[in-house]
């Protein structure tokens, strides 16, 4: 007996050491913050990611705003031809993307440029949470930014107001920072879009600046006043040519738009788009889309050979509408996507000159509307723009659906081209807004918000509505008006939801107005 | 290593035991079946360890034997335990029996102990390995089903080399596959499952079970709980199988040939409408005109298939060395087209005695090699049954048939041939014939032992074992297919990995007899290393390949990541466990295992330690009982398991992907993980009683089991809130428990020397409880909706509960139809049930006329639900059978709705089929129950009387056997036992998976 006690005293001192433990439990295939600080890829490296992420895909761009602005629609009738094209929510995950891949790799990159004395890499992760929340919240109100990290049970957010005065001030401290660093090349080999010059950096926060303080000319025109002339006479500038427009590089990726439509056949072009370029005579329309190869689709115009799906379309089955027109075939090389272009700064401008904004060098309405259709123009490398802008008489065209006869709307807006002095400041806001709208094609996002600021362009209501009290009820007569918070904050952190709620005005519905919207006259 | 050999050296020196002698008995043992000498069968003297084994003629000699000896106790497995009282006898003719009621059986346990049955403490179930392979299954867990109690196994409806889903004692493990360990003479084996197909489409990757050779099992011993296998640390906490392979025998040269042939056939296809069209082109056949249309088609894409099982073995010894050397070769051919499975098995083992018999050192060497190529998949994407189903009646078949590729002249090559650009549309011959996948295996396991006997009573073992496992998956998809799932250039998928574990333990036995005491007592550490799917993949999914259908590293574009995995773990255990014994009437059995796990670096809980109680009481040893009652016994016991958890949790890394930086594909994603540095163990509670009763001289009995398992301390993945500053985190949560109990019965009605029957039930039914998840969060729950099939495990509810959409319904339960009189569909799913039967049974029966043998299994679970979107998508598209009759019938079918405030009794079906069916919409009329009785096997045979013919033969046999010949019962249109799945999300689902498949054939044997 004695012998086998030994024996099992040995048996214990046979038990291994553990030290080895840890590095076991590391993934080799994966790389640690110690081999990322080699060439300051620790702080930089994730900013192609985070920059990235600023657009969603088909469930979070194609499926919504890009359906709902009537840019594109889809010819497939997902979950049975009810779902956010059509007014009830399936799919609300834009709200994810920003918190995983923009807001909490910022934070690590904030963290990490302190620890390692980087501080002009916090100011740059800092400008792109601007960039994300500034999205984010123009879909759903309210969202968490001042609480953000917080390890609270409850994890409050934003009254829309507050927020906006936040996102201001942050801009004004980025600013500076960037200021007094121009000649900092640090981004360099991290910048996806603007090869690491801080001067471009520079312009697009003012950009920015000008863009919110637009969004929120009629709910607070004092504000927006005191912010757009500043960012309009700022010394930075702001984006004026195409050079300078804020794409964000796919590195690699395809372009989202390309894939929905070439590879799934889920996406075509918008019927609100066949009446709008094809009544206009739009240049570009041959730069957004291409000829359907059935031409019998077309045979209401034959001299316009496109046709696009209406918004919130009935889709019985899909191969009704796959034939349809695609994208043009240039997305299938696109090697970037466009978040903010010079065009959109002059239709910024031109909108402020009718708001009686000041600025130094400022000239009138018409100069900025016509500069911002040229510079548009020349973007999407389209012809024909001086001809375009004499255009008089054109107008929107009705739509007829070759294959769904409830699809077919009458165009109500009844615009031209040409800039006409005499117009009252309605109907020039509309020429300014249906321009805007045209040029952002493929940043929807920011004509949402116009439309819900605006009413403009004039794009017909939804073909099918399937809202419901499930996610609030579209009235016949309105469109939708933001995303409802996530499931998952409403399950998990209920109380702050409910807040929010309150702090949103209204029922946590696609109904309810944001604040940068309210439903009164334009001027 | 150094240190065992340490201790061995060590322990060389550590003296004998002195003996006090008092007679030397002597024998020979016999097999009553041949009258042949049985070599190897160890002789005991019961209530001591002393005892030895016989040697090549079957001789034994025991000398010294104490005076208080009182029986001889001669054991085999197999064979029925003879106790012989001594007396004053000193010469023993011992004859053995085959032994069916096995109660008195040697078993062997975890680590490869065998241990007396009865003594045992805990539910274990010996299954010889014989009624496992005569029919001729190539997987031997398909041939387990119905044969042990408590079992619930579904195989893979991809065929033979497809995987296995087993299940004791119901799921334990919120994100584990529950499935038990599976042990090959006393050493872990790895069964790692390759990815397996989702709604959206996919192939069962396999898993590794189907690397043994049926022929080699010796017999299989379920050990049932968690009770039974803590000498295996967590891994035993879903139960154990334990294999025992065949060996060589002393003095005993067997050359055994074993052939089965069987044939597959598909049993039950859907049922399909050919009459009615689809109207302008559409996808839909919903005409209401008929018409004539070709309706052959789909029964006619399948084949017959055939399993060829051809094995060989030849074995024997001296009385020092014995081997077994054998190889087997599975030749199989799918019943869908192009699908054949290919496995060479060599197996060799050797036991040599050394040093004057004390020290045995046995090696084992078993190779494998798997080819299966288009192994059937299921789901929507690029599976040839959705194109075959769905076909629109009006067309020609045929055509799209011969012409399944056409030549495209604007790109010089062969496109697809298909009428429809749906997703999951293909022509399905296109599918067969030009998107090839190849599965290969390669895996060699190898051990070693060396076992020294010390002295008389304490033993030392060591061994070690290295497991390796080559794995390539190769799916290539042609150019010019499908758009949405396949680049115009064509898709590659692309993995290959191996598989590695390292093991080696060291066991001391100590067993001894003091006064009315019994002793067997073992102490001993294991080192485990497993690295599983360590390797690359690639695909290159939609982005195209730079030239087409050539598929190759070189020919991937630069916006496609290859990646690399692989998942490690080293576990180290400290073990102890004293089985004490009181006058052959009380046995009592404690455990306990320390474990240290790698996986839990850095939390402080690396090192964990759980104990294990048992008490046996043999009642007919302890009372005169009536004579009617042979045998009786009682059992009790109680462990815990601690579990440990994934790899690579605790603390990861970033990992490079998505979005690069300016210079090119591949940006770093920061972990956004929250460390998790208090991680725990999972812990598995498990407390059983038993009773094992046998009547009528053995002739009939029982052994029943009650068990409750309790689990703890769950790892779960979380999504951090939004506002957190992180994107997931783990906590420790949640309770499950399973309750249940497991039931043998087996009875000999006849047996006189002509004619014997035997039949035996095996019953069981486990209730699982989820009691908690995250108690701050009463709706948290794992699984979601997949494609309008939910799978969900949330507090208050059962593991694998099913949720489906129904109707929308008004209060007096109509159904609402919408402004256009179409059926609306639920805002949120309702539970259906649990996909988990309540009762699996199974009756088996074998009997034997003089050399005529038969038997066949019933098979039957009870309850539960099983759901078939594959019949959704029939209706949708207007080709089921239920859309043809309704037309037929005047194309109106009765419905209880209302429609704004009137009340509607009739809807056009194809409005109604088009709201309900196809993915994602009202899955209510998709819902079916689990049940389902069949007979699974039948065996009928005749044993060549080889001595009286004069042949040259020890033992011949032929015999018919089948499989899954015909259902008693069934209510789902598809065979719920055959997955598509052996996931745990997918249980009871099926999506366009393989048709019910029945077989038949024939098994010959000869051995020499």
């Amino acid at each position: 007996m004695k012998k086998s006690f030994i024996a099992i005293l040995f048996l214990v001192a046979l038990t291994a050491c553990t030290k080895d433990f840890e590095a076991e439990n590391q993934n080799p295939y994966q790389i640690s913050d110690e081999m990322l600080k080699q060439d300051y890829n620790l702080v930089g490296s994730p900013f192609s990611g985070m920059m990235y992420n600023l657009f969603g895909g088909q469930i979070e761009e194609d499926l919504c705003q890009d359906s709902w602005m009537g840019y594109l629609n889809t010819p497939t009738d997902f979950v049975g031809n009810v779902n956010n094209t059509t007014y009830y929510i399936r799919w609300n995950s834009y709200w994810g993307r920003v918190y995983n891949s923009v807001m909490s790799p910022s934070r690590q990159v904030i963290r990490l440029a302190k620890e390692n004395n980087l501080p002009l890499f916090a100011t740059w992760a800092k400008m792109i949470r601007v960039l994300s929340i500034s999205k984010l919240t123009a879909i759903h109100g309210p969202v968490i930014y001042t609480n953000y990290g917080s390890t609270a049970n409850s994890i409050l957010y934003d009254k829309e107001s507050d927020l906006y005065n936040l996102l201001f001030a942050q801009l004004d401290s980025i600013q500076t920072d960037f200021a007094a660093n121009k000649d900092y090349k640090g981004f360099v080999k991290f910048d996806p879009s603007y090869n690491g010059s801080i001067a471009s950096w520079m312009k697009l926060v003012n950009s920015l600046r000008l863009r919110l303080a637009m969004r929120l000319s009629k709910v607070d025109p004092a504000l927006a006043k005191t912010q757009g002339e500043k960012a309009l006479n700022d010394a930075a500038g702001l984006i004026t040519t195409n050079d300078g427009n804020f794409k964000i590089g796919l590195l690699g990726n395809k372009l989202y738009l390309s894939v929905i439509c070439f590879e799934w056949n889920d996406t075509r072009m918008g019927a609100v788009m066949e009446s709008f370029l094809g009544g206009l005579n739009d240049g570009r329309i041959s730069k957004y889309f291409q000829p359907p190869t059935d031409i019998t689709l077309y045979a209401d115009h034959p001299n316009l050979p496109y046709k696009g799906i209406r918004n919130g379309s009935y889709n019985t089955t899909k191969p009704l509408h796959v034939n349809f027109s695609m994208v043009s075939n240039d997305f299938k090389t696109a090697q970037t996507v466009r978040s903010f272009t010079a065009a959109e700064i002059s239709f910024l401008k031109a909108e402020a000159a009718l708001r009686g904004w000041s600025w130094t060098g400022k000239t009138d309405a018409k100069t900025y509307y016509e500069e911002g259709v040229k510079l548009s123009f020349a973007d999407w490398g389209a012809g024909g723009v001086d001809s375009y802008l004499a255009d008089a008489t054109s107008k929107p065209i009705n739509y007829i659906d070759p294959v769904d006869s409830r699809n077919n709307f009458t165009a109500s807006s009844t615009i031209t081209v040409a800039w006409n002095e005499s117009d009252n400041n309605e109907l020039k806001l509309e020429k300014i807004m249906t321009q805007k709208w045209i040029n952002n094609y493929t940043n929807s996002l920011e004509s949402w918000c116009d439309f819900r600021r605006t009413g403009y362009p004039k794009i017909p209501h939804v073909a099918k509505n399937d809202s419901s009290p499930d996610w609030g009820v579209i009235p016949a007569d309105g469109w939708i008006q933001r995303m409802p918070f996530v499931n998952a904050e409403r399950t998990g952190n209920a109380a702050a939801v409910a807040d929010a709620t309150t702090k949103l005005g209204g029922k946590d519905e696609i109904g309810t107005r944001l604040y940068f919207a309210p439903n009164k006259p334009n001027f | 290593m150094r240190k065992i050999t340490i201790l061995l050296a060590f322990l060389l020196f550590a003296g004998l035991q002195g003996a006090f002698a008092q007679k030397t008995i002597s024998g020979k043992v016999t097999n009553a079946d041949d009258g042949l000498a049985m070599p190897g069968v160890p002789v005991v003297i019961k209530g001591t360890t002393m005892g030895t084994t016989t040697d090549i003629n079957g001789a034994f000699t025991l000398k010294n034997v104490p005076s208080t000896a009182t029986t001889l106790v001669v054991s085999f497995i197999g064979m029925t335990t003879q106790e012989i009282p001594i007396g004053n006898q000193t010469v023993f003719d011992v004859v053995m029996q085959s032994g069916v009621q096995a109660l008195g059986d040697v078993v062997v346990t975890a680590l490869g102990i065998q241990r007396d049955k009865k003594t045992l403490t805990y539910a274990s179930q010996q299954v010889s390995a014989a009624d496992i392979r005569i029919a001729g299954n190539t997987n031997f867990m398909d041939g387990l089903a119905g044969k042990a109690s408590g079992l619930d196994i579904k195989m893979s409806s991809s065929g033979a080399g497809g995987s296995t889903k087993a299940v004791l004692r119901g799921n334990k493990s919120l994100v584990g596959l529950s499935e038990p360990l599976y042990v090959v003479d006393g050493i872990p084996f790895v069964n790692n499952k390759g990815g397996q197909p989702g709604s959206y489409g996919g192939t069962d990757g396999g898993d590794g079970l189907s690397a043994l050779n049926n022929d080699d099992i010796e017999s299989i011993n379920v050990l049932k709980g968690a009770n039974a296998s803590i000498l295996y640390g967590s891994q035993g906490a879903n139960g154990v199988v334990v294999i025992t392979t065949k060996k060589g025998k002393a003095g005993k040269v067997d050359v055994s040939i074993n052939s089965v042939t069987t044939f597959e056939q598909v049993s039950g296809l859907p049922e399909f409408q050919f009459k009615y069209g689809a109207i302008g082109g559409s996808d839909y056949s919903w005409s209401k005109t008929p018409g004539n249309y070709q309706s052959s088609y789909i029964k006619d894409f399948f084949q017959t298939g055939i399993n060829a099982i051809n094995s060989f073995s030849i074995s024997g010894g001296t009385s020092r060395t014995t081997a077994y050397f054998s190889y087997s070769n599975t030749s199989a051919k799918g019943v869908l087209p192009t699908n054949t499975y290919n496995k060479h098995n060599f197996s060799f083992n050797q036991s040599t005695k050394l040093f004057s018999d004390k020290v045995t050192v046995s090696s084992n060497v078993m190779f494998s090699n798997e080819v299966s190529k288009n192994r059937p998949g299921a789901g929507y994407y690029n599976n040839p049954l959705t194109g075959l189903y769905l076909f629109a009646r009006e067309r020609d078949f045929q055509s799209y048939k011969d012409n399944y590729q056409i030549f495209d002249k604007d790109r010089n090559l062969y496109k697809m041939n298909w009428y429809s650009t749906e997703e999951k549309m293909n022509n399905p011959y296109w599918e067969i014939y030009n998107d090839p996948k190849l599965n290969t295996r390669y895996r060699v396991v190898a051990s070693l032992k060396v076992s020294w006997d010390i002295a008389k009573n304490l033993r030392f073992d060591v061994r070690g074992n290295i497991d390796y496992a080559d794995k390539l998956n190769d799916y290539r998809y042609a150019a010019a297919g499908n758009s949405v799932s396949v680049s115009p250039n064509g898709k590659w998928d692309y993995s290959k990995y191996n598989d590695k574990a390292y093991y080696t333990d060291g066991i001391l036995t100590y067993n001894t007899k003091v006064g009315n005491f019994t002793l067997n007592a073992l102490a001993g550490v294991s080192y485990q290393e497993n690295i599983l799917n360590d390797g690359m993949s690639v695909t290159n999914g939609t982005n195209s390949l730079m030239y087409p259908n050539f598929f190759t590293f070189a020919n991937i574009p630069f916006n496609v990541m290859f990646n690399q995995s692989i998942d490690r773990v080293i576990k180290e255990g400290l073990f102890g466990n004293i089985q004490l014994g009181w006058k052959e009437m009380l046995f009592l059995d404690l455990s306990g295992r320390n474990d240290w796990a790698s996986t839990l670096a850095l939390t402080g809980n690396e090192s964990y330690f759980y104990p294990a109680v048992g008490l046996t009481a043999l009642l007919s040893n302890m009372f005169t009982l009536p004579e009617v009652i042979s045998f009786a016994k009682v059992r009790a016991s109680s462990s815990q398991t601690a579990n440990e958890v994934p790899f690579n949790r605790v603390n990861p890394w970033n990992s490079i992907g998505g979005a690069g930086t300016p210079l090119g594909i591949g940006g770093i994603n920061r972990n956004t993980q929250v460390p998790f540095t208090n991680l725990k163990p999972e812990t598995i509670t498990s407390t059983e009683v038993g009773a094992e009763m046998r009547f009528f001289k053995g002739r009939a009995g029982f052994e029943f089991t009650y068990y409750s398992d309790v689990s703890k301390n769950q790892f779960l993945s979380l999504t951090a809130p939004s506002g957190s500053g992180y994107s997931t985190y783990f906590v420790n949560a949640g309770k499950i428990t399973n309750k249940g109990f497991e039931l043998t019965v087996d009875v000999t009605p006849v047996e006189t020397s002509d004619f014997r029957w035997n039949s035996s039930v095996n019953l069981s039914q486990n209730k699982n409880k989820i009691v908690e998840l995250i108690a701050s969060n009463p709706d948290y729950q794992v699984g979601a909706d997949d494609e309008g099939f939910a799978s969900i495990i949330k507090a208050g509810g059962s593991f694998n509960d099913i949720w489906i959409y129904e109707f929308a319904k008004n209060e007096d339960g109509k159904i609402i139809l919408d402004s256009k009189g179409v059926p609306t569909k639920a805002g949120k799913q309702t539970l259906q049930g649990n996909a988990n039967p309540d009762y699996v049974l199974g009756w088996n029966n074998s009997l034997n006329y003089k050399n005529f043998f038969a038997s066949f299994l019933v098979n039957g679970k009870f309850g539960g639900v099983a759901f078939s979107k594959t019949e959704a998508f029939l209706d949708s598209y207007g080709v089921s059978k239920r859309t043809g009759d309704i037309r037929d019938a005047g194309d109106t079918m009765p419905i209880d709705a209302i429609k704004g405030t009137t009340d509607v009794t009739e809807i056009d079906p194809a409005v109604y089929y088009s709201a309900v069916g196809d993915r994602n919409k009202i899955m209510e009329p998709y819902i079916f129950k689990r049940t389902n009785i069949r007979l699974a096997q039948f065996v009928i045979g005749y044993n060549i009387p080889c001595q009286k013919l004069g042949l040259p033969l020890k033992a011949a046999s032929v015999s018919f056997v089948g499989r899954n010949l015909f259902f008693f019962y069934k209510d789902a249109p598809y065979d719920p036992e055959q997955s598509m799945s052996t996931s745990n999300s997918m249980q009871s689902n099926e999506v366009f998976s393989m048709p019910a498949i029945r077989s038949y054939g024939f098994n010959i044997k000869v051995n020499f």
